[in-house]
Formats: C-alpha cells, structure tokens, sequence
C-alpha cells in the first residue's frame, strides 16, 4: 500500500498578522483547491490510499468531494486509490494538525503534505518529529514551507511514498529549535513544578509579554532574545531580526543566538511591520554549533516561529539547542525530475491499455 | 511596551460591567418584569470590551440587535440602560427605543439595531463623517456572522473599501444565526474569507480571549485613524445564551456539550486566571470589583422601578425635530 | 417683466445645491454617477469640479449604502444630501429609509438629529417603463419621520430644496422627471419656503383641485379649458405632501365647495385617498358632491408611448373629472 496524508489548517493564514505586516490572506476555497489537485496527482502518481485530516472548516470533505479514483483513468490505466478522513476528535485549533501528524505516524503515511505556515510545520513537527514532509506555503512567514503547487505535491509524495524515488535521495533532514521548558506553576494555592519539550522549525524569541494575546509579535521593542535554526534576510516580521545579524541558511549547520537590548552598540534595521523598519539594538549574537545548549531564564512570554504560544514565569528556566532532528524535507522539484528521466510519467502504449499507471 | 495592568483592568472592568447587566436584564426578564425582547450578550464580552478598549471616547460604534454590550463597553450609563429596559420615561430612549434600540449618541453609540445588517452602512456614514471632519475620529460596525449573508453589509463594505474609510469591521462570529447553524446558511466557515473581496484585510481573533481581540483592534483602529482604510476583525465566540431570552441549555439546535465547552473559555475567568497567575492582580481586587459593580447594578435596578413610565402625551414627542437648520 | 431672470428647474435644484454648500461647509452630496459625470439628468452638473471629491462624491451602484452614509453622517453631524436616481430605487434602499432614517430620531429618545436630504427622480412619461416610472410618494408620505416635498416649478424647486437642505429631519426631494427642463422665474439669491406649506396656483371660486408635481401643471391647462365653459377652477399644490397643507386644502374646498384630487400614483392607496379623506373628516357639510380623484389605474407603468399616454392622468383626464363633479350638483 502507497499512503500519502495530508494536512491542511483551516486556520493558516488568517490572523492578526494580516493587519501588522504584509502577508496575503489564503482563502478556504483558495486551500481545498489545492488539496483536491494534490489528491488527484497523488493517485495519479501511484497512491493507493490517501488519508486526510479532519478539520472544523470541513476543508478536506470538501477537497475530496466527488472524487471517484478508482477504476480506468482517461488514458485508460488502472488505477485503485481510496481517500479516507481520518477520525480524530476535534478541537478547531491547532492540536487537530498534531493529532493527524501523530496518526499518520501510526498508519505508516509514506509522505505527508502540509498546508499552511511555519506553525503549520511545526504542528506536524511536534506530532511526527521524522515526518517526510512537503511544506506547502497557505500561511504568513513561511520561512519553512515553500510555495509549491498542489498538483507537483502530490505527484512527488505518492512517488516517494511508493518507493519509486528513493527518499534517501531526494529527502533532507531539517534543523529544528529543541526546547525545554521547566516552570513553577500555581495550580490553586499550590505550586507545582512542570516540564515540557517543545520545538520551532525556524526559531524561538523571548517576549517581554504576560500574554499570549493575538499572538503575532507586534512590538519590536519586547523582543528580547531570538535562537535561530534558519535566519534569512529575505523575510519580513519576527525573523527577519536574525537574518539581518546573522544569516544561516537552512542546510547550514548550526544556528544564532542574538540577544536585544543595550549591549556593544550595534544597531540593526529590521521590517516588522509593513513599510515600516524599526532600529533595534544588539546585545549579543552567538552563532551555536549544533546541539550547544543555551539557557535563558525569566519571566516571559516564548514565541515559537513568529507566534507567541508559552508563557514562562519569572521561575522559569528555557533551555535551547539548535539541532539536526526536524523533519525529513522531501525537494519536490528534485522527485519530479528523478521520476521523468526514470520515465515514470509515461503513459501505458496503445497496444497495452491495460498496463498499470507508469507503464513498468 | 506590553498591555498594562490597567488598560488589562480596564478590559476587565468593561467585561464584567455587561456580564452583570446582563445577568441582572435576564433575571428580570425572568420574572417578567421587562418587557419586549432580549437578546444577551453573556459570553461575547471580550469582543466589545477588547474592541471599544481600542477607541477614543469620540469614536462611533454601530451595534446589533444584542447591543447591550457595545453600549456598556463604550461606557453606558446602568441607570439609564436599566430604565429603558423597563421601558421608564428615564431611561436613555425615554421609553421609545427599548433593549433593540438603546444607544448614546453623546458616547458615539449610533444604536442597538432591530434589523440584521442595517448598522454597518450606518457606520460607513459616520465614518465619512469623521475623515470628512478630519479629527481623526474612527467607526466600529459591530455585527455578527449572520448579517454577513445580507446585502447592506456586502454595500457597506464595498463602499468603505471603495472610498477608503476609517473604519473596522468588527465581527462576532458566535456560530449561529438567530437558531440556525452558520454552516446551514453559508457555504465558507470564517467570514474574513470574505474580505479579501472587498479590498480589506480580514483577521481572525480568539473572540474568547479580550487580549487577542484587543491587540487586533488596536492594530485595525491605528490602521484606520492613519489613513490606512477598512479592516475586518473575525472574533470567533459565542452566546451562552440562547438566541432571545435566558435559557441556554436543552435548546434544540445546539447541545449542551457544546455550551459546556464554550463556557469553560468564559473570557472573563481567563483573563483573571491569567492576571493572577502574572501576578498583576489578586483575587480579593477581583472579588472587590465584582461586588463594587454588583452594587453598580442594584442602584440601576432601584433606579429603573422607582422611574415613572412616560406618559402618553409622549407618543408623538420625537418624531421630528422642529427647528430647522441653523442658518 | 421681461428681464427677469429664468431657470430650468433641473438648474434650480442645483443653485440650491449649490449655494447651501457654499454657505455650509458640512454639506456635501453623495450618489451614483453625480460626480465628474454631473449626474443622470445633470441635476448635480459642474458640482464636484466646483467643490472637490470630497464634498461630491461617486458612491458605487449600492442604494441601502448610500442611503446608509447619509444616515450615518446625518447623525454624527454633517448635513448630507444622497441621490438615489431614480424613484423605483428607493425599494432597494427602503430599510435604511424606513426603518433607519425615519426613525433614528424617536427610537433614541428624541437625541438623534438627522439632517439628511434623499433627492431622487420619480414620474413617468419617458417610456421607461415600469421600474423607472413609478411615483411612490404615497409610501413615503406613510412613514412617521419623513418628509416629502414634490416641487411642481422651477421657483418651488430652489425654495424647497433650500428649505429641505436646512432641515433638520430627514427629508425626500422627488424631482419630476418630465419637469427637469421646464423654465420659469428664479430668483438668483438663495431663498427656503416652508416645508409643510402649499401654494395656490390659481385662484378661482366653483372647484378645488389638488395637484401637486407634473399633474399641478396639467390642472393650469384643465383649467384655462374649463374656464372656457365658465367654470373657475382654484388649483392648490401643496408642494410638500409630507407634512400636508391640510389648512390650506381644506379652506379652499368651504369656499368652492368642490374637489378633485389629481396624481400621477395609481388611484388606489394613493396619497388622493388620504387628501379625499381630510377633506371629508374636516369639511363634509361644505361638500356639494363628493370628491373625486384622479389618479393612474392599478396597474405598472407601461412601456409603450401608445400605452403609456393613456395610462398618465392628463389636461384632459382632469377636465373630465372636474365636469363630472360639477355634474354630480
């Protein structure tokens, strides 16, 4: 069986950030097109069972609706694929996208497609940490997934999920940001202590914040610290600060530690907001060899890939590693290129139409 | 800067002056002693009060048919709310609006609406108004999922867009339209899918969470009052309520799970939990503010019965202004 | 007086215009196409180039949102007139009329000020059938709230348009469309007659007839055919039907002690019914006959010039009417 799944958060690509910077809005319709391309490319290219994730917005029934795959195609090859929605409860945020990560984990999805933004990601991330994973880009910014369409999405994942590319050569391992987190708690009267790992796939600022709010960081002047996996100038918003310190590229090794605040009197200018550049002074910056463990204690509020999601007590103690564990990155353009020199894009001759799908 | 510990005592002061109106009105309602229609706000407090935390005092608001809340969270007066939902000759209608037409136009309330949709023109007008003075006032149109389906708001928001207003679009997706599930009656699950279409950004808010919709509204009035034109705020939240009236369990088209789970994100408890937890204020400050308002209440309820009704001689005051204009 | 000065009455709704916004910098004009274009029937010609885009603004095709920004505005203190162009519009846009700006004021305890003028276009005789024809004043005049001026001359039209500008309540002003380029003396300095308050057009002692808009017109002609036939009709165009002159209407029927109420509107339901009543309630013992009205048979307006001038009251239609009153003795 050749399974591919697909993730797609309904809420990608709607929140605050809209009004603060300048990404673009994905509209509902705008994400079930491009499940349902991915879908018909994935049976297209070999998949036998398609799983989906459910979600509040019914993006996936909606995305598979009418779709019939089994049978004769139209250039008569056979093809046998069964789309099935997975059933888990729902809770409308995004725990929906972990609990499908983690369940396409347990029914051995050969490669999962991912809708949505760095947070999308990372939901996938913290649900099947060695996902082989094509990040589609429906959210804000997308410093991790790519804009990629859904038609080569699903060819390049049903051709790694059934083997005919071998994952060893068009698939990477990705950096990612591992995070624990030990706090104090008051749960009534009582303190209780909690520990937690967490993750970014791109990086981890420290909030100068008591809440988690809308969580887009609006205020430039409450960041306090960002550890960075992959720190790219060419983006706008929360990381946009390391990538105009320090730039690493997402397959480079290591990553940077850049500290706010007065310090040794380097000032950087970084767009966080549309058409607006603010000057934020520069601490420190410490580029960390991979697995180096930064601690960095205090009150805040933890953003993990441009959203703030954590709040840490005074008492609380964040330590940090820029490390090789994120998900298995699968280069789409690469498959597709393996898969057509391998002419597995051939349709079957006229005097055989009863061939499978690639003509082998 | 992050919220301050007042303007977070502020949001709560303004959440927990509707809640205790509200709870006070269904109480009354209860025993029949008002009457009319009512429509409570309990359970979408964050929005009005995260939203109007966001305005000047000389901003407008257009409201809904539930608009207690808009007219509490832009700073209404117990007194004179609890009067004119007795339907008192002091009340602010004077006895002629009621629950579904209070307002204060000194505080840039521009009514409560018995009619699904009608105040997001009205808020495009006003906030014409305001560029057109140019004193950098805003308009808010508060409205909910439902009367996005209706024509005036699909005008209005073209129009605002078209002519680049200082407005936000402020909605309280609370999942049903009057009894009807919003996936019965639209084919899209987030009205902000519907801004883009105008011209305007749309975004969505944990309409549960008063800090959330607060920072969006701030960032959407800012745009708004610097020239920037029309946003759409979506805060997705819910009516503990139902629809009119005061029951809110056993109701044939939502179930009582679905209550449950609504009602443990009481936006008013979270943020309590959470100042408490930030240690931005304790639970005897929250318990004094709860019983101060408390007793906010009682003297509006004394207030409202000790009020005369009007008299009938006053059926055709208000119907015209009878001077003309000033020149 | 052959120096003085004349004007169309499409120009002299637009010297009103004109002149309040320049005596008055919270007026401003606001509706489909009135802009750089100057309106459909030029009604709002050379406004915007005189007064900016901001203060005569192109609003997209959207009645209740037009309506909607004058109600808005009115109430947060600018002095707005919307144009809705034509009469038949105004069902699109009737919730922000009827149950906004009518009642704004009362609904909010009498606080709210609504300085708004609607303008609008309403009569037939353009063959432009039966969604651009229609005259709805009865409906209008029905709404507690409102006030309905429907000018018969180029004169009445710059004094009430004036009078409707400086109002303080909401308030339509129907043009006639088969009246746009009727001229007739304008004096050029602004001037308001009262809302509320109707004109005797023509003296005389045997009948009254009450006419307003185009049909006040068509009664001057009757009436010269009549006098032919030694009968002296006394026409009253109460040139705001909502409030109505009903002073005036009523101490012109104890004189003549006959009537004849003309409109445009189809018959039944018609604003003649409610004047035939008002007579009858305020002067019964001084009626000779009943009154009589005169009004377009229940049907839409036709499109056909050989349909719709039959359909239209006329000159001759009012003649027969008042024949058969005076028949009725």
């Amino acid at each position: 069986m050749t399974t591919v799944g697909i993730i797609v958060n309904p809420n990608a690509g709607k929140d605050i950030r809209r009004l603060v910077t300048p990404a673009t809005h994905t509209s509902d319709v705008t994400k079930v097109g491009i499940v349902r391309r991915a879908i018909v490319a994935a049976a297209e290219s070999g998949a036998t069972r398609i799983l989906l994730m459910p979600d509040r917005h019914r993006l996936a029934e909606r995305a598979a609706d009418g779709l019939d795959l089994s049978g004769l195609d139209s250039s008569g090859a056979r093809r046998d694929c069964v789309i099935e929605i997975v059933d888990e409860p729902l809770t409308g945020s995004r725990f929906d996208t972990i609990a499908a990560a983690r369940r396409f984990w347990k029914e051995q999805v050969g490669a999962v497609i991912a809708l949505g933004g760095d947070g999308t990601a990372r939901d996938v991330a913290l649900g099947w940490p060695d996902a082989p994973l094509i990040a589609i880009s429906t959210g804000t910014n997308n410093v991790y997934p790519s804009a990629i369409d859904g038609t080569s999405a699903g060819a390049a994942a049903a051709l790694v999920a059934s083997g005919h590319v071998d994952i060893a050569r068009v698939g990477r391992r990705s950096k990612r940001v591992t995070v624990r987190i030990d706090d104090v708690v008051l749960d009534g009267d009582e303190e209780r202590h909690v520990s937690r790992d967490d993750l970014a796939l791109v990086d981890l600022a420290f909030i100068d914040a008591q809440f988690v709010g809308a969580r887009a960081v609006r205020d430039p002047s409450t960041v306090r610290a960002v550890v960075a996996a992959v720190a790219t100038p060419a983006s706008t918003g929360l990381s946009s600060i390391a990538g105009r310190v320090h730039p690493i590229d997402r397959w480079e090794d290591g990553g940077v530690l850049v500290r706010l605040g007065g310090g040794d009197g380097r000032r950087v200018r970084v767009p966080l907001a549309p058409g607006s550049f603010t000057t934020l002074d520069v601490a420190e910056v410490r580029p960390l060899a991979l697995g180096e463990n930064v601690e960095i204690v205090g009150k805040c509020v933890l953003a993990f890939d441009g959203e703030r999601d954590v709040p840490v007590s005074e008492r609380g103690r964040v330590n940090v590693r820029v490390d090789k564990s994120g998900p298995l990155l699968i280069d789409v353009e690469a498959t597709l290129n393996i898969a057509a020199r391998d002419r597995r894009f051939d349709a079957p001759s006229h005097s055989n139409t009863d061939g499978d799908h690639h003509g082998h | 800067m992050d919220l301050s510990v007042d303007v977070q005592l502020d949001l709560h002061r303004r959440m927990v002056r509707i809640r205790l109106f509200e709870e006070a009105a269904g109480r009354l309602a209860e025993s029949n002693r008002l009457p009319g229609f009512l429509h409570l706000y309990v359970g979408e407090e964050a929005v009005a009060a995260g939203v109007c935390g966001a305005l000047n005092d000389d901003d407008h608001i257009t409201s809904t048919h539930r608009g207690h809340g808009h007219l509490v969270a832009k700073g209404g007066d117990f007194n004179r709310m609890m009067a004119e939902l007795m339907g008192k000759a002091t009340g602010y209608c004077k006895g002629k609006g009621g629950s579904m037409h209070i307002s204060d136009t000194s505080l840039g309330m521009l009514g409560a609406n018995g009619i699904v949709g009608a105040g997001s023109p009205i808020a495009v007008g006003a906030a014409f108004a305001n560029r057109y003075r140019g004193r950098g006032q805003v308009a808010v149109a508060f409205f909910g999922d439902g009367s996005t389906n209706i024509g005036a708001f699909h005008e209005a928001a073209n129009m605002a867009c078209a002519l680049h207003l200082p407005i936000v679009f402020a909605c309280e997706n609370n999942e049903y339209g009057e009894f009807t599930p919003r996936d019965k009656t639209m084919a899209i699950t987030d009205i902000v899918d519907r801004a883009a279409g105008y011209g305007m950004p749309g975004v969505i808010v944990d309409g549960m969470d008063v800090i959330a919709v607060h920072e969006a509204a701030v960032e959407a009035v800012e745009r708004a009052r610097s020239g920037g034109g029309p946003s759409l705020i979506e805060a997705k939240t819910y009516r503990f309520y139902n629809h009119h009236g005061v029951q809110n369990l056993g109701l044939k088209y939502r179930s009582d799970d679905e209550v449950a789970m609504w009602k443990q994100r009481d936006p008013i408890f979270t943020l309590e939990d959470r100042m408490i937890e930030n240690k931005a204020a304790t639970r005897d400050q929250f318990d004094a503010i709860w019983a101060e308002l408390r007793a906010d209440i009682d003297t509006a309820i004394a207030f409202a019965d000790e009020s005369p009704y009007p008299t009938p001689d006053q059926i055709m005051v208000g119907v015209y202004t009878s001077m003309t204009g000033a020149q | 007086m052959a120096d003085e000065r004349k004007l169309a009455y499409v120009m002299a709704f637009n010297e009103a215009v004109k002149q309040q916004m320049e005596a008055d910098p919270n007026v401003f004009c606001a509706g489909e196409d009135i802009g750089a274009f100057g309106g459909v029937f030029g009604t709002f010609g050379g406004l915007q180039a005189r007064f900016g885009a901001d203060r005569v603004v192109d609003t997209p095709i959207s009645e209740q949102a037009i309506v909607g920004l004058g109600v808005g505005a009115a109430v947060t203190g600018l002095r707005p007139i919307v144009d809705l162009m034509f009469m038949d519009f105004i069902c699109v846009a009737l919730d922000q009329i009827v149950n906004q700006a009518a009642k704004l004021k009362y609904m909010f305890g009498g606080d709210a000020v609504l300085p708004l003028t609607i303008t609008t276009a309403g009569g037939g005789g353009l063959s432009a059938a039966a969604q651009h024809s229609q005259s709805l004043e009865a409906l209008l005049c029905h709404i507690p709230g409102l006030k309905v001026v429907m000018p018969s001359n180029p004169y009445d039209m710059k004094g009430l348009m004036t009078a409707c500008i400086q109002e303080n309540n909401p308030t339509v002003m129907i043009k006639h469309k088969r009246l746009l380029g009727m001229t007739g003396h304008v004096p050029e300095e602004s001037y308001s007659i009262p809302l509320g308050k109707g004109n005797i057009l023509r003296p005389g002692k045997d009948v009254s007839i009450v006419a307003y808009a185009r049909m006040a017109n068509e009664a001057l002609v009757a009436a010269e055919e009549l006098a032919k036939d030694g009968i002296d009709c006394e026409i009253i165009d109460p040139r705001t039907l909502q409030p109505l002159d009903t002073d005036l209407i009523v101490s012109s029927v104890k004189k003549t002690n006959h009537a004849v109420v003309v409109h445009e509107a189809v018959r039944f339901g018609g604003l003649g019914g409610e004047i035939a009543s008002q007579i009858q309630e305020l002067a019964f013992d001084y009626l000779d006959a009943p009154v009589t009205r005169i009004g377009a048979p229940f049907s839409p307006v036709p499109f056909s010039p050989a349909l719709e001038q039959h359909y239209i009251p006329n000159a001759k239609t009012i003649v027969q009417g008042v024949r058969d009153v005076m028949a009725r003795v």
